[in-house]
């Protein structure tokens, strides 16, 4: 081999060392650290003791673990189904030039646009019991039997802030199949009309297979989205009423720096990265699969 | 080739979202808000008949950090004041203040504490919370400003045991308050209504409220301690102080029949009479206070504290009264906070933070604060004619005290804390849970104290 063709062979590497070496240090360091302080009964001040698995043993037997972890799952069943749906329907409407199509596709994104805290104040003000806008309106109508506590009620609480995220959601589905729609060649949908097809069959035989990249992504970001879920409860119940709205990330951020069982939190963290990893497997067998198809 | 390109972005994306789950990367967004330094400005009138100016030498600032967590309007305003005074004596010194909001202060602290470059000054609680600090070695030994500043005589007793440690001073106490059950008088008027002294006389007048259309008790439970009020009154005035703080301490048992009483015969009567707001859980204490100040609800179990929300234009017509006395037999206890501040173990500029402590703890600034905030001063040379007759009434109400505790969250240990205001905020919502509820904090106390 010449000096040349080893100097090529290396370049991509020399390359990526920087990054990598970064990805090490920050990424990959302090997740095999976390999982050791899992394993410890570190307060955050103290010395961490090794302590095996007693922080994951009481895990399995803390009540607060399963109500995050089906609150989690909650979220992820809302959030692949509701604005999977509703961000796909609102696509096929709005891809095609009707007049303020663009300023309808603005408004829906605009929730993304800001931040998760802001989102959470404004829907906690919406739903303030006593002169919040929902209940203000209910009572206006007549409708005084619908007022809840939305935040306050343990039955309630949860889904009222699922919806808070949902419509956050639906704009940022709505532009990834809108992206989706651009890249699927017009000939095909004109040839499914040349043979017959009416408007659902054409959605349903050509469209929608041709999007399946795009739900994919959609569906993995979506449960990626609803397992780190964090901001909306942290800012607008703290996991309250008692721990009935808690999630896995806010139930490990109030165990690690509200009580200072920064090894119990760790524990936490673990299993949800865990939960996360087997997501993140499902969908990268996934895309290299495709990627074997070229 | 679209395809790839997608692949690619879904990639990305993965990644981004990777890293932002990832379990260390969890960063705690603490809202700090910088007061903005406003340099001091020093006007040197320079003598005309001077000739010569030698060219004076540049003194090097130095920096002195100083994190508080008085986030309430006055509050904040009294603590970039008194920062500025202390501007003004000490030229040389630049403070850089950041007022954290009081909840993240608390969960921050000990990312500060720990950090290589701690802030010099902080606030936070006396008692145990400070002990804990104090015997991990992360504040400041200030034995040293205590003689110093002559405080050994100029601070109470019970002020200089919440700051020691075997008998080295790491705190300096600065301002205390009581707990009591606030109340607008003219609601009571309009009822014919007297503030009651009994338990009985207490409930008397909560029906009386009710069958008004006046919600009797207000209390926003969101962040849970406002409930913890409850309990520890309950507690002290039915089982008394000292059978209250060894419960703190985890020395007593939750599942002890007495505990229970207090859920079954005091709290749940009034749960189930309706005596409290309406959906409390969905509000902060601010916002429960609101109900008072529009008129729809009378009272207010609360720290002395719920002066500086109150509306200036209603001053006039908020009162309070001791909580009632369950049983006479029972010696009194009150809860007390004590606030105040320390330096940290690790502080980069120990010689500022001690002159900056000496001057908070100066009977000047002791003063200074009895005056913008109405707060009680723990220092006995502080003019107490400033304070208005309400709060004659309670520096009175807390010298007749057997016993002054903390508050909950203070006086046991902040893991404690968490589940038993869970507890409370559970038995709320479903009073008939409680045997089940108080298995589980008995559980908790056993892991906790038992394992020490």
């Amino acid at each position: 081999m010449t000096r040349s063709r080893i100097l090529s062979r290396l370049t991509p590497y020399l390359f990526l060392i920087v990054p990598l070496v970064i990805y090490l240090i920050w990424i990959i360091g302090p997740t095999f650290y976390t999982f050791y302080l899992s394993l410890t009964d570190w307060d955050g001040l103290s010395t961490p003791n090794f302590i095996g698995w007693r922080n994951y043993l009481k895990l399995f037997r803390d009540p607060v673990f399963y109500t995050s972890l089906k609150n989690n799952l909650k979220w992820v069943v809302s959030f692949i189904t509701i604005p999977v749906a509703a961000g796909l329907a609102l696509a096929m409407a709005l891809n095609r030039n009707i007049p303020g199509e663009k300023i309808i596709k603005a408004s829906l994104y605009s929730p993304m646009v800001l931040s998760l805290v802001v989102g959470g104040l404004m829907w906690s003000w919406m739903y303030h019991p006593a002169s919040g806008l929902i209940n203000s309106m209910l009572r206006l109508v007549g409708l005084d039997v619908l007022a809840q506590g939305w935040l306050s009620d343990k039955n309630l609480v949860m889904w009222a802030i699922i919806i808070v995220a949902i419509w956050r959601q639906v704009g940022y589905v709505m532009v990834l199949y809108l992206a989706g729609l651009q890249s699927i060649d017009p000939s095909l949908v004109d040839a499914s009309k040349v043979d017959g097809a009416s408007g659902w069959q054409t959605f349903q035989h050509v469209i929608f297979p041709l999007l399946a990249p795009v739900t994919v992504i959609v569906v993995v970001v979506s449960i990626i989205d609803s397992l780190r879920a964090f901001d909306l409860v942290s800012v607008m119940t703290r996991g309250g009423p008692y721990n009935s709205s808690s999630v896995l990330a806010n139930f490990m951020y109030i165990e690690a720096f509200n009580n200072y069982k920064m090894g119990y939190g760790a524990a936490i963290a673990t299993i949800l990265f865990l939960i996360s990893l087997v997501f993140i497997f499902i969908y990268l067998w996934r895309i290299l699969q495709t990627e074997m198809e070229y | 080739m679209k395809r790839i390109s997608f692949t690619l972005l879904a990639i990305v994306t993965m990644l981004g979202i990777l890293i932002a789950c990832g379990p260390t990367t969890v960063t705690v967004e603490v809202p700090v808000e910088q007061t903005v330094e406003v340099p001091v400005e020093q006007t040197v009138e320079v003598p005309v008949e001077m000739t010569v100016e030698v060219p004076g030498e540049v003194v090097e600032k130095s920096i002195l950090i100083y994190n508080s967590m008085h986030g309430d309007p006055l509050p904040r305003e009294a603590d970039e004041e008194l920062v500025q005074m202390f501007e003004e004596e000490y030229p040389n010194v630049d403070v850089v203040h950041s007022i954290v909001a009081h909840e993240d202060f608390k969960q921050a602290i000990r990312a500060y504490l720990t950090a290589s470059t701690p802030p010099d000054v902080m606030t936070w609680f006396a008692g145990n919370r400070a002990r804990f600090f104090i015997d991990k070695g992360l504040i400041m030994d200030i034995s040293d400003v205590w003689e110093q500043e002559g405080w050994n005589e100029d601070y109470a007793k019970g002020f200089r045991a919440l700051s020691s440690v075997d008998d080295k001073q790491y705190f300096v106490p600065t301002s205390w308050y009581w707990w009591a059950v606030y109340y607008r008088p003219s609601i009571f008027e309009q009822y014919g209504l007297e503030p009651p002294q009994t338990w009985d006389e207490f409930l008397q007048v909560c029906e009386t409220l009710k069958q008004n259309g006046v919600t009797p008790i207000t209390i926003g439970t969101k962040y849970r301690w406002t409930a913890a009020a409850w309990f520890d009154y309950f507690n002290m005035r039915v089982n008394g102080p000292e059978f209250h703080i060894n419960l703190m301490l985890g020395t007593e048992s939750y599942t002890d029949p007495r505990v229970k009483t207090i859920f079954t015969d005091y709290w749940a009567p009034l749960i189930e009479n309706e005596y409290f707001i309406e959906d409390a859980a969905a509000y902060s204490w601010q916002e429960g206070l609101q109900f008072m100040i529009d008129g729809d609800a009378a009272m207010y179990l609360m720290g002395d504290f719920i002066r500086d929300s109150f509306p200036d234009e209603l001053e006039d017509d908020l009162d309070f009264f001791q909580f009632p006395i369950i049983d006479p037999s029972v010696p009194i206890g009150e809860d007390a906070p004590t606030d105040g501040y320390f330096i940290a173990a690790n502080a980069q500029q120990p010689e500022e933070a001690k002159a900056f402590l000496a001057f908070l703890g100066s009977v000047e600034m002791q003063q200074y604060f009895a005056e913008k905030l109405g707060r009680l001063s723990t220092h006995n040379e502080v003019d107490i004619s400033v304070f208005s007759a309400q709060q004659q009434k309670g520096i009175e109400m807390m010298q007749t005290a057997d016993y002054v505790a903390q508050f909950y969250d203070r006086d046991t240990t902040p893991e404690m804390a968490d589940e038993g205001m869970n507890g409370f905020m559970e038995f709320w919502d479903d009073p008939v849970s409680i045997d089940d509820i108080l298995a589980r904090l008995e559980q908790t106390r056993q892991e906790i104290f038992e394992s020490e």
